[in-house]
């Protein structure tokens, strides 16, 4: 185990004989080329993918200065990480067979070829990228090698070739019996909201009885379903916010579909659109008016920004958690006791949410408003690293060393730099990566998401005080 | 024909036969892309998140916040490039009078002075981008030919028509070096709508390309119908 993340020339060299190796549930059987090339003529001939791809192909100037903002690329110096590579192996299959000009150059001279090994570089390096978009941001000519590398992994996953992790994640979810991607039964869905009020009636001594299916609701509520198993002081701070803001009888979660993810915006526009119909669907079974997304980065954007695409006359405006707190904050309707939290906080921005500059911002004025001791990292915001396991990456248990050593180190390296007590990242792929992180370089931080902390220090009215609730869980601990 | 006529030749007709063939050609891709934006993503371009792209587009124009740790000499080198690159070709003084002549528009004119220092920044920044292609093993390892050589055949003209401008650095006869001008000139007009110097119109359209999130409803299925039946599973 490295003692520290500081990435040298040294790290470098031996990083780049890592290779990334995942599952693959059916590794495509015969001519692997030609199955590649049938299926992505099927996505340009559907889809519209093609002006695009003309343009990227005349215009892409390989300028490399993407590079040095590629977390992976920082990490390992190798060539083969650059986003402009990466998004050229798609590029060159484009242009050579599917553009006039391509063909004839074929005809001419010897020009590229879609080879076995050209599946396999495509198969390891769309999936080193954690798809962060921070290259996007650098390019000058303004190339999304995010939507590029998509692209490429959708007409990879059209032939077989997946991380099997994502692969049955949807498959449960679009499919299965329980339509989500943990394969969380209703039961069990129940059990643990009876376990979060009986929690939350321990902590504040308030009963809240969290609210199933009820019909026309303000908010219908959906967070990673990987929360209700792993994030309850998430969940409970969630619900401390409605509850205090007088917002209990306006919100609701429907057991039709409890599932923010959606893996699709990873890698299939199939997959993409059908999961935000279940989405959506679940909002109208309700006679919803908004969809209120709880902490998670992808979930937040792929809501955010494929229901307006594909949702058509049930395009319900999505509102993000973040977003509710702060205009609660901003109203009055809740109140952060300023005292409570007095360790060094930092701010991880989950990549879906900053990148775009949706929501950066919010999420500080919310911390600051509370925490007396906040920093931020070095980039933050748009500029931010990535944690390393975004892309879906980090649902890919068999990579987990290449999540360590090579794709979170720069984000470990600022979170050694920063010095702080607690990170908050507000997103449940984040989290997850951000934790392995801090235990492989065993950095002397918490992860924790932001409505954990804001749970500890939010006033009820007719409960225990934050400070009351700091007292016991201080004896608790001893 | 004397040297003269072949200058006059260069300046006239094959001036005006070149500039066409690229103003077509930049035309055909405007015309591919917002026709395809258009009919393509029809309604949906209204739900796209216009002021934040426009915005983004817009902060590339003078990109100094985009400047981070690694690449700001090559930002900067490559913005005088580029003010080099639009400023001395449309607004030198003998150009606007070509400008009038061959296609009859009327454009001001920057002072001599301005011009030849402009003339003098880029051609630097040609040589120090090209040592970056030679010399930086990540670009090195991401260049093709036509990298190298879109980057010489810019420099030609730069070169040859300060050393016309200048006699006491021309190493050849004035008239030598102005045709080499005028051709090198014309070969990269035509070269323009075939290469990635395209961007002069595509780089538009790539930085509002955030718009292809804006993904075609019901496309997903009908691919995997084709590929997979009816009866697609995931």
């Amino acid at each position: 185990m490295p003692e520290t993340p500081e990435i040298t020339a040294a790290t470098q060299r031996t990083l780049q004989g890592q290779r990334l190796k995942y599952y693959i549930e059916n590794e495509p059987a015969g001519d692997r080329v030609d199955q590649f090339l049938r299926a992505f003529a099927a996505v340009l001939e559907f889809s519209d993918y093609r002006p695009l791809l003309d343009s990227y192909c005349t215009s892409s100037a390989k300028c490399n200065r993407c590079a040095v903002s590629c977390p992976v690329y920082l990490a390992t110096g190798d060539p083969r990480d650059i986003p402009c590579y990466r998004t050229n192996l798609l590029l060159d299959i484009y242009r050579r067979y599917f553009t006039i000009g391509g063909a004839v150059e074929a005809r001419f001279s010897r020009s590229f070829e879609l080879t076995d090994d050209v599946i396999d570089d495509m198969l390891e390096v769309f999936y080193r990228c954690t798809a962060c978009r921070r290259c996007t941001r650098s390019c000058p000519m303004g190339v999304d090698h995010g939507l590029i590398t998509r692209l490429g992994r959708y007409a990879l996953s059209l032939i077989g070739i997946v991380p099997k992790a994502l692969q049955v994640s949807v498959r449960e979810q679009l499919e299965g019996d329980t339509h989500n991607t943990s394969k969380v039964p209703k039961e069990a869905l129940m059990n643990t909201l009876e376990f979060l009020s009986e929690e939350l009636e321990d902590i504040l001594g308030v009963t809240m009885t969290f609210p199933v299916d009820q019909t026309d609701r303000d908010y219908v509520f959906y967070c990673a379903v990987s929360d209700y198993l792993m994030e309850p002081e998430t969940l409970m701070g969630n619900a401390a916010v409605l509850y205090a803001a007088g917002d209990w009888d306006k919100w609701t979660i429907g057991t039709g579909n409890y599932d923010g993810i959606n893996y699709g915006l990873f890698y299939s526009d199939w997959h993409l659109e059908n999961i935000i119909k279940r989405l959506v669907a679940e909002v109208t079974r309700l006679r919803g008016r908004n969809v209120l997304i709880g902490e998670c980065g992808h979930a937040s954007r792929s809501a955010h920004d494929f229901v307006p695409v594909f949702g058509g006359k049930e395009a319900y405006p999505v509102v993000s958690f973040i977003e509710y707190t702060l205009d609660c904050i901003r109203k009055k309707r809740i109140t952060l006791n300023p005292d409570i939290i007095t360790e060094r906080v930092t701010y991880h921005d989950p990549c879906n949410i900053a990148r775009s500059g949706w929501i950066v911002e919010q999420p500080r004025d919310i911390l600051r408003s509370f925490v007396k001791n906040f920093v931020d990292m070095v980039p933050h915001g748009q500029e931010n690293y990535c944690c390393g396991g975004g892309g879906g990456l980090v649902s890919v248990d068999e990579i987990h060393d290449f999540r360590m050593e090579i794709g979170g180190r720069v984000k470990a390296e600022q979170l050694q730099k920063v010095h702080a007590d607690i990170v908050i990242a507000p997103c449940a792929n984040c989290k997850k990566q951000l934790k392995e992180l801090v235990e492989y370089y065993e950095l002397p931080c918490k992860v924790m998401g932001l409505h954990d902390l804001i749970l500890k220090a939010i006033e009820i009215p007719g409960a225990k005080s934050p400070a009351e609730r700091a007292e016991e869980a201080a004896l608790l601990a001893v | 024909m004397s040297v003269h006529d072949w200058i006059d030749f260069a300046k006239g007709p094959l001036f005006a036969f070149t500039f066409l063939v690229m103003v077509l050609g930049l035309l055909r891709h405007v015309i591919i892309q917002v026709s395809s934006l258009i009919t393509g993503k029809g309604r949906r371009l209204r739900s796209a998140p216009w002021r934040r792209i426009i915005a983004d587009a817009l902060s590339w124009v003078i990109p100094i916040r985009h400047m981070t740790r690694g690449t700001v000499i090559f930002s900067v080198v490559s913005f005088l490039f580029h003010i080099g690159i639009i400023l001395v070709p449309v607004l030198l003084i003998d150009h606007i009078v070509m400008w009038e002549e061959q296609l009859g528009i009327d454009l001001p004119a920057i002072g001599r002075g301005l011009a030849d220092v402009l003339t003098l920044f880029t051609i630097a920044a040609i040589l120090v981008l090209l040592g970056f292609r030679i010399f930086g093993s990540r670009q090195r390892s991401m260049s093709s030919r036509i990298d190298y050589l879109l980057l010489v055949m810019i420099l030609l003209p730069f070169a040859s028509g300060y050393a016309a401008g200048h006699a006491n650095v021309n190493p050849l006869s004035w008239e030598a070096m102005m045709l080499t001008h005028l051709l090198s000139a014309e070969v990269l007009f035509v070269l323009v709508p075939f290469t990635k110097l395209a961007h002069i119109v595509l780089f538009f359209f790539d930085r509002i390309s955030g718009l292809h999130w804006q993904l075609r409803p019901g496309a997903g299925d009908k691919v995997a119908h084709a590929l997979f039946g009816e009866e697609a599973k995931v």
